[in-house]
């Protein structure tokens, strides 16, 4: 990954109508406490850090923080874990709602150009490697052919009771950040995960290469 | 369409051609070519050129292509690499307007410079050029034919309408190969090997534009220009199937990548992206690009509401469990139909797809049963399974199927497994359109992308 600062990387969705869930860039406690309090709780702390790429390996992930109190005590934990690294600061990010963790990717092909990948995300998506793609531009009628590729497309659009997740919202997801990828012109990109659920998604990490 | 392009006319249709690097000795390519083109009839000028030779097969051998006074369409090459582009050149000032370069020795063994110097040639001359590193052209209506095999090894298809292009000559021949075998026709053939200045898009945009081709058969490895690619796929493909075999699937992801999507979006992903974009038909193995290809020798089915009709019960039940895992319909019978069916089958025949009308039972049932099914507006397609290995059954089947094909309601494809009497018949079979499979499975794979072909134009419309 190039050394793109996170804030950066969600300002660069926005430009194109994706909304990362809401976060902010916390360089103290004070100003973790007050991004916090903006966004409302519970929050989320992740720890931000050039040299860390799996965060969870030094404790730099607390999720479910109700309050001031929790949130200081979790600050200063991820601080400790780290204290061997450089720290550019702690992302203080709203909590994801619960659903289905999807993958979406983009990445310049060297023969076809720019491509956009969907796939069943979380800890599993290396395993099951359940990923179709396209290349870009593409349209909505492209991802819903996308969607029943997926080997586990139940899983999107319901099984057994349960409610499909949005999949307006991950039609118009998709399309932008297909838009995204040629107009940035770029090398790669994870949103992972994106989790969705009936209502809509939450974009919990960013990761892209220019 | 780029004039180059265009000018494969004279490499498809000449009216006549050179054999550059003919000889009298057996193990020579110019020696197989030559003799192919006499023998297999084809009705051009034909001028072999060597300097070593006064006469070769009876004809007039030329010591250089200027020394030929007629015009020359096709100059086929079977010479060392290094001085083609010198006799390239000779071509374009004589007014050659089509190459055939079979020599290896260019880009595929690190020559770049050898092949860049006979791309300019080439281009400067707009000479329309198959190859280098490849087998070249048949068009079987015309009896051109480059092949260095000979006729005994490799058999040439009939006069059809399946074209192919291929960057592997070892493919394309062998699917060739087996469509002589079972009887069916090709328009034209290209292994155009390294594909130095005429690749896979431009011979699928020209067999796309050429009224004989009906189907396209591609086998790729990789291609110069993806995005040309998929702009020609997406649009051929809608006026005619284009059935693809895309080898090189298990390189790796690129080794640098830093992201999950650079690491699960190996080489292939892309490939496999563009394919089901445009729609085309992806196989995976070398033979199902002759099947899916042979089976558009039938009507289009309208869905995927499948009748089998069986002398075996067993192989029924397989072709029941292909259909059902390739998501195709066992359509239950109509009261109509099953009323029917009762009329002509024996008593204790249970009428229920798949129809085993058992092994006592002669050409006349299947006759009677297979008209109703063809009859019955609710059934798209029809799997028929011949036990010919049974002795009520026998060749006068092959009638029975030919008058139904031949009224082309629907698709009617054909399983029969066994040893060599079974494949004799089969080969019949196919000679006359209508498809067959040594295995249930195959069969009803190959019908599940013949039908998705056919939803997608429905779908277009």
């Amino acid at each position: 990954m190039a050394k793109k600062s996170a804030i950066a990387e969600f300002r660069m969705l926005e430009k194109y109508g994706i909304h990362p869930l809401p976060n902010g860039l916390a360089k103290t406690p004070k100003e973790a406490v007050a991004i916090a309090e903006k966004i409302g709780y519970p929050v989320a702390l992740k720890l931000i850090s050039p040299q860390v790429t799996h965060k969870t390996d030094v404790g730099g992930v607390k999720i479910g923080i109700k309050d001031k109190k929790r949130l200081l005590h979790a600050h200063e934990d991820i601080l400790e874990g780290a204290h061997k690294y450089e720290v550019e600061g702690i992302l203080v990010q709203k909590m994801a709602r619960k659903g289905i963790e999807l993958i979406i990717g983009g990445k310049k092909d060297p023969q076809f150009g720019h491509m956009i990948v969907l796939g069943i995300g979380g800890v599993y998506v290396e395993v099951f490697k359940d990923v179709t793609a396209r290349i870009c531009p593409i349209t909505r009628t492209d991802v819903r052919e996308m969607v029943g590729e997926l080997r586990s497309h139940p899983l999107i659009t319901g099984i057994r009771g349960m409610q499909p997740i949005n999949l307006n919202a991950l039609y118009s997801l998709m399309v932008r950040t297909s838009k995204m990828l040629v107009e940035e012109d770029m090398e790669e990109l994870d949103l992972n995960p994106v989790i969705f659920d009936s209502k809509g998604y939450d974009i919990v990490d960013v990761r892209f290469v220019k | 369409m780029r004039k180059d392009i265009a000018n494969l006319k004279y490499v498809f249709n000449p009216k006549s051609i050179a054999v550059v690097g003919a000889s009298d000795n057996p193990a020579k390519l110019g020696n197989v070519i030559l003799k192919n083109l006499v023998d297999g009839g084809y009705e051009g000028k034909i001028y072999p050129v060597n300097p070593k030779y006064e006469k070769l097969l009876g004809l007039k051998c030329y010591s250089d292509i200027k020394r030929i006074k007629g015009k020359v369409d096709l100059v086929i090459f079977a010479v060392p690499s290094t001085i083609i582009p010198k006799l390239a050149e000779d071509c374009g000032e004589k007014g050659v307007r089509g190459l055939v370069v079979l020599s290896a020795g260019f880009g595929e063994v690190g020559n770049f410079e050898l092949e860049e110097e006979l791309r300019r040639v080439v281009l400067k001359y707009d000479m329309a050029m198959i190859g280098p590193n490849c087998l070249g052209v048949m068009n079987p209506a015309e009896r051109v034919d480059s092949i260095f095999f000979p006729f005994y090894k490799f058999g040439r298809p009939t006069v059809g309408e399946i074209s192919l292009v291929t960057q592997s000559g070892a493919v394309g021949s062998t699917v060739a190969d087996l469509a002589a075998y079972y009887d069916v026709g090709f328009a034209k053939f290209a292994s155009y090997g390294n594909g130095a200045t005429i690749g896979d898009a431009d011979l699928i945009e020209y067999l796309g534009a050429d009224p004989k081709t009906k189907q396209i058969i591609v086998y790729l490895e990789g291609t110069k220009n993806g995005k040309k690619l998929l702009d020609v796929l997406e649009r051929v493909n809608k006026k005619k199937p284009i059935i693809v075999l895309k080898a090189g699937k298990s390189k790796s992801a690129s080794e640098a990548a830093m992201s999950h999507t650079g690491n699960l979006a190996g080489n292939y992903l892309a490939y496999q992206a563009a394919f089901r974009q445009s729609k085309v038909i992806e196989v995976d193995s070398v033979v199902d690009l002759f099947y899916v290809a042979s089976i558009f020798s039938q009507p289009l089915p309208r869905g995927a509401r499948v009748a089998v009709l069986t002398d075996g019960g067993g192989l029924g039940v397989l072709a029941a469990d292909s259909l059902e895992k390739e998501n195709m319909e066992v359509v239950e019978f109509s009261k109509e139909t099953k009323g029917k069916l009762k009329k002509v089958l024996p008593p204790y025949v249970n009428v229920v797809n798949p129809l085993d009308i058992v092994a006592d039972s002669g050409t006349e049932t299947y006759q009677k049963s297979l008209k109703i099914l063809m009859d019955d507006p609710g059934i798209d397609s029809v799997v028929v399974i011949i036990l010919f290995q049974a002795p009520a059954v026998d060749s006068r089947i092959i009638d029975v199927l030919v008058k139904e094909s031949d009224r082309k309601k629907k698709p009617i494809i054909v399983v029969a497994v066994g040893g060599e009497y079974t494949k004799e018949n089969r080969r019949i079979l196919d000679g006359y359109g209508i498809p067959t499979y040594g295995c249930p499975k195959s069969a009803v794979r190959t019908l599940r992308k013949f039908t998705d072909y056919s939803l997608f134009l429905q779908n277009k419309k």
